[in-house]
């Protein structure tokens, strides 16, 4: 009896020790790279961590699985409606999974509590979604989306110019919201605009939970408003797209950041998101190679046209697929955040970019606007907007 | 004028929003009344009611007719299903947990299959659009609805008040051992109950779709705002009182997030607790015979 339990202790030992050797010869020689992606599955922006799902399976679909010629392992967790949630995903990833590289994020607020999480253990982080201009620290930072204040800032010098009157400006009480309005309500002032609300700042709307816009929108009429600007992405922007045509303003033109007719938004938005003007990095109609391969190639996957969120984690995989190619033979997260800083110009669907000095795209911005063709229903670019950055 | 105009048209969408809460929150009494506990899978029902309107209807008034029948079906059968369910539950906290626990469960179902989005089922094509009165608009399916609702409110008034089945309903709910010693069936008074109360709130989740849409997050919204305009409208089933308070819940949230904006998260909550202690005040029997 004592022998045996010796013999399964010994076996026991013996198989824990080859165990672990085992799996540092496989790091070593396979040099397997682990990524932890963090995308929502809560509304009220799940459908944009869908979209961005499928543009990072879609490039790894379409490169055998691997990135800079190293095999990747992907670990998913829930980026929730909170920070919390995302702050808890990012350290199970880190920690439980030992995640080389994180991805992800739809809303820009999860940025904040993710950070100093990967800065602490020398990780980078790619982001595909907003990002808040509270974030200090960027140095493990690196966002192949956008900055929250751009968007809006992109427009705002073309709506002083066109539009003939004052501006009605509305959007979510939250810190994306607040960058994503400040950016266009700063640049607007600055480029001589002026704004139709009658305290000459932003009307904001409770987030998240906001079921009815229509008490928000009764206000646009009476402020004597030429043209809405606002923000508002997934389920809100629906909502708040229907029950703009339902508040009577049809004939007041409304303009968005794109996330407004963006992705599944349109789809459930329909007819109501006619002729709505949004301004956005991407759209299916960009001219160049890179983007009329990769609609040919997405559209023969899923059957649809892409959006600006399957690009930016299309474009996370494309630029792991050189940094970690740069990173030396065995990868580490610092090894790869040192690549990407060395990375040139990237050859997007949206066209060439790098990263400047923010870590984030040196893109164009373009005036889109939402047009019915008898058959499909898309963004339709109108004109290329400078952005200010 | 504009400004007033902007009111109104606020105003409307309050009736709108009340009229709903109505609707669910006297399906809520009548369980309540009857079974004396907290149905708290209520705002699933809801919940399943926008679901079926939003894979019954295509935009024609028929196919609406059909999502209402549905409903009523479902629920029910629901309902009946519950009451056998409830019935070897003696304690209210214990109705209360397994309520509660078939709501989740519910509510997490309708969340999976829909893919967790907001979805916005189609209005019949003949009560699209809107009405314009001096630029400003509000959609005429919205119209319609607080017609309906009106109505159903002035139906149930009527049976509840001037006919048998009302009668002995409200005897059951007052006094059940009288009921019970004078022949009337508690139990089976108790599974008509339920029943009714589930098709009230199913049909106002089928007709309200359009008006608050099926999404997650939509059933604790209604069965906490039901179970304010409950509390608010005092013990019993009574119309008057309901609609009294649906009313002032709907206005409050819909009024109240464009007169003070920086409030609105919990104005609401601050005029319950106003009205519940001058109430306290005054003592229940100003309410209960109003």
């Amino acid at each position: 009896m004592a022998a045996a339990t010796v013999a399964v202790l010994a076996l026991t030992a013996a198989a824990g020790c080859s165990g672990s050797s085992l799996d540092d010869s496989t790091a070593k020689t396979d040099n397997v790279i682990t990524i932890g992606l963090i995308w929502p599955k809560t509304e009220p922006y799940k459908s944009l961590g869908d979209d961005m799902a499928e543009g990072w399976d879609l490039y790894l679909a379409l490169h055998g699985g691997k990135l800079g010629g190293h095999t990747i392992t992907t670990v998913t967790a829930d980026e929730g409606n909170d920070e919390a949630t995302a702050r808890n995903s990012a350290r199970k990833l880190l920690d439980a999974d030992k995640a080389d590289v994180l991805v992800g994020t739809a809303s820009a607020v999860p940025s904040v509590a993710i950070a100093p999480e990967v800065t602490k253990r020398k990780v980078p982080f790619i982001g595909t979604g907003g990002r808040p201009s509270t974030l200090a620290d960027i140095s493990y930072v690196w966002h192949t989306s956008w900055l929250s204040r751009e968007t809006g800032a992109a427009v705002a010098p073309y709506l002083a110019q066109t539009v003939k009157g004052p501006v009605y400006a509305i959007g979510p009480d939250y810190q994306g919201g607040k960058d994503q309005m400040g950016g266009f309500t700063d640049a607007f002032a600055k480029a001589g605009g002026k704004l139709a609300n009658p305290d000459g700042a932003t009307a904001w709307t409770p987030f998240p939970g906001t079921k009815d816009y229509k008490p928000f929108l009764a206000k646009v009429r009476s402020s004597g408003a030429k043209a809405v600007y606002c923000f508002y992405a997934g389920g809100d922007a629906v909502q708040f797209v229907k029950d703009y045509r339902d508040s009577g303003l049809g004939n007041i033109p409304l303009y968005g950041a794109g996330f407004l007719t963006e992705g599944d938004a349109l789809t459930a938005e329909a007819g109501t998101a006619d002729g709505i003007y949004t301004v956005l990095n991407y759209a299916p109609t960009v001219p160049g190679s890179a983007n009329a391969a990769f609609v040919q190639d997405f559209q023969a996957k899923y059957s649809k046209a892409p959006t600006l969120y399957n690009v930016t984690a299309w474009d996370a995989a494309l630029l792991l697929d050189q940094a970690i190619a740069a990173a030396g033979p065995a990868p580490t997260g610092a090894s790869i955040n040192a690549a990407i800083a060395k990375i040139g110009q990237l050859n997007s669907p949206r066209g060439l970019w790098r990263f400047n000095a923010n870590h984030e795209p040196d893109d164009q911005f373009f005036l889109r606007q939402v047009k019915f063709d008898g058959r499909a229903r898309g963004n339709v670019v109108i004109t290329t907007l400078n952005p200010q950055s | 004028m504009s400004t007033l105009a902007s009111y109104a048209v606020t105003a409307l969408g309050g009736l709108a929003y009340g009229l709903l809460l109505f609707v669910l929150a006297a399906g809520l009494a009548l369980i309540v009344g009857v079974m004396n506990v907290m149905n708290l899978a209520h705002g699933a029902s809801y919940l399943a009611g926008t679901y079926l309107a939003y894979l019954l209807t295509d935009g024609t008034l028929a196919s609406l007719g059909i999502a209402v029948l549905a409903g009523i079906t479902v629920a029910g059968l629901g309902g009946a299903a519950l009451s056998v369910l409830m019935r070897p539950l003696k304690g209210h906290t214990e109705q209360a947990v397994v309520t509660l626990g078939l709501g989740f469960i519910a509510a997490w179902i309708f969340t999976r299959v829909s893919g967790g989005t907001t979805l916005v089922p189609p209005r019949p094509a003949i009560l699209d659009g809107h009405l314009s009165v001096a630029g400003h608009g509000y959609p005429v399916y919205h119209l319609s609805f607080i017609a309906v609702a009106a109505m159903l409110a002035a139906a149930m008034h009527a049976i509840l008040h001037h006919s048998l089945t009302g009668i002995r309903l409200r005897a059951a709910v007052d006094d059940p051992q009288m009921a019970d010693a004078t022949g009337l069936s508690a139990a089976r008074i108790r599974t008509a109950a339920l029943a009714v109360g589930t098709v009230l709130a199913v049909t106002a989740g089928v007709l309200g779709a359009p008006v608050l849409s099926p999404g997650p997050g939509v059933d604790s919204t209604v069965l906490t705002l039901s179970l304010i305009v409950l509390i608010l409208a005092g013990p019993g089933v009574r119309i008057r009182n309901l609609l009294i308070a649906a009313i002032s819940v709907g206005m409050i949230q819909t009024l109240g997030v464009i007169t003070f904006p920086t409030l609105a998260s919990f104005s609401l909550l601050l005029a319950v607790i106003a009205a519940l202690i001058i109430r306290g005040r005054h003592g229940l029997q100003a309410v209960a015979t109003a």
